[in-house]
């Protein structure tokens, strides 16, 4: 009977935690809609005991807790491999993100003129409109 | 090329059908194209730019909402009045963007929502399911806004100045929330929004956005999101700090 209040309680703080992240926006909304089922799902298990023995027993296995282990360390398998495999993908995402922004201010020298910056601007040619800085679209925002 | 009024195109692997989209929103909405394409590995942008639009391209897929957060932020930057979202699969006539721009633009409304549901428009065939997840999420969003909305998720709009400069930094980028949040942050804003009847073709092509599993698994997330929306703190583009 402790187990279950101590269960339930954890459940509960989990729900509590996930919302409060959500809130903040520390959280996005499919990994919490995940955490929330974890949750519901401690609470089940508290409510449903006898169902949890009954289906331990027909698997062979001797303990109702046993099998919520195994249950339960599978799926924090497969969450990990998932979180592995998102970071490789951020990971490969920033490489190239920050290849683009790379390149994105890098200017060939232009033909027939030396490749030097502080070049005076020739009269009756028009100015360069590249800005060479990347643009601040939060300037003044703040202020 | 800098007119008032400016027509983000999202795309994603549209080459077929792009130039034309492009052109026709040049053509009939009088304003300037920007096609954000979103990852393509076709053609798109190569079209889209002979079609004489300017191209944002992202370095990978990030979804309609992002891609249109592009086309808001490049509309504040460079001043534009009034910003139109117009797909690049062809399933929005330019045309019918037309009332909803004016209305923007005489500053009647800030954000003008066209409506397959609206009396007035033409039957637009949906799945049963479908349908009832749209009436669900228009009813939530009139109860809020005080309006009656009868397409919460339409893509056909249209957005003046101060909706553009708002949107700019706080475009919700998620599936459904692009549009459904937008709406209820136009509320929180104090925006007006008004909804017209448009007529909107089926995709030419391509797929919908979400099928079975997937559109309920969205259903949910945007519920969670609008029973959240008064507590939640809101989304600005630096959150990720």
């Amino acid at each position: 009977m402790r187990l279950q209040i101590v269960v339930a309680v954890l459940a509960l703080l989990l729900a509590v935690v996930v919302v409060e992240a959500l809130r903040r926006r520390r959280l996005s909304e499919g990994w919490a809609l995940l955490w929330i089922g974890v949750a519901v799902a401690g609470l089940v298990l508290v409510l449903a005991r006898p169902l949890v023995d009954r289906l331990s027993t027909s698997l062979g296995i001797a303990y109702g807790t046993s099998l919520v282990f195994a249950v339960g360390i599978v799926f924090l398998v497969v969450v990990c491999i998932n979180l592995s495999m998102q970071v490789s993908r951020l990971n490969r995402r920033v490489e190239l993100l920050a290849e683009e922004v790379a390149l994105a201010v890098a200017q060939p020298p232009t033909p027939g003129q030396p490749p030097t910056p502080e070049q005076p601007p020739t009269p009756g040619q028009p100015p360069t409109t590249d800005d060479p800085s990347p643009p601040d679209d939060r300037q003044g925002r703040r202020a | 090329m800098t007119g008032r009024i400016l027509a983000v195109v999202p795309a994603l692997n549209e080459a077929a059908t792009v130039a034309a989209v492009v052109a026709a929103t040049g053509e009939e909405l009088g304003a300037d194209v920007l096609v954000v394409d979103d990852g393509s590995t076709d053609a798109t942008a190569a079209e889209a730019r002979k079609a004489g639009a300017v191209v944002a391209r992202h370095p990978f897929n990030l979804g309609v909402g992002v891609a249109m957060r592009t086309g808001f932020r490049y509309a504040s930057r460079h001043g534009y009045e009034a910003v139109v979202q117009v797909d690049g699969d062809g399933q929005h006539p330019p045309a019918e963007a037309l009332p909803l721009v004016a209305r923007v633009l005489d500053g009647e409304a800030d954000v003008a929502v066209g409506s397959r549901f609206a009396a007035g428009s033409p039957p637009y065939a949906v799945s049963v399911f479908r349908r009832a997840a749209m009436r669900l999420l228009a009813r939530r969003v009139s109860r809020r806004l005080g309006v009656t909305i009868t397409d919460a998720t339409s893509g056909l709009r249209a957005f003046g100045p101060a909706a553009i400069d708002r949107l700019a930094d706080a475009y919700p980028g998620a599936y459904l929330s692009d549009t459904v949040e937008t709406l209820l942050l136009a509320g929180r804003w104090g925006f007006t929004v008004e909804e017209l009847p448009v007529t909107m073709h089926r995709r030419a092509g391509g797929e919908p956005s979400a099928g079975g599993l997937r559109s309920s698994y969205h259903l949910v997330r945007i519920l969670v999101v609008m029973a959240l929306f008064d507590v939640r703190r809101p989304l600005h583009a630096e959150w990720g700090r």
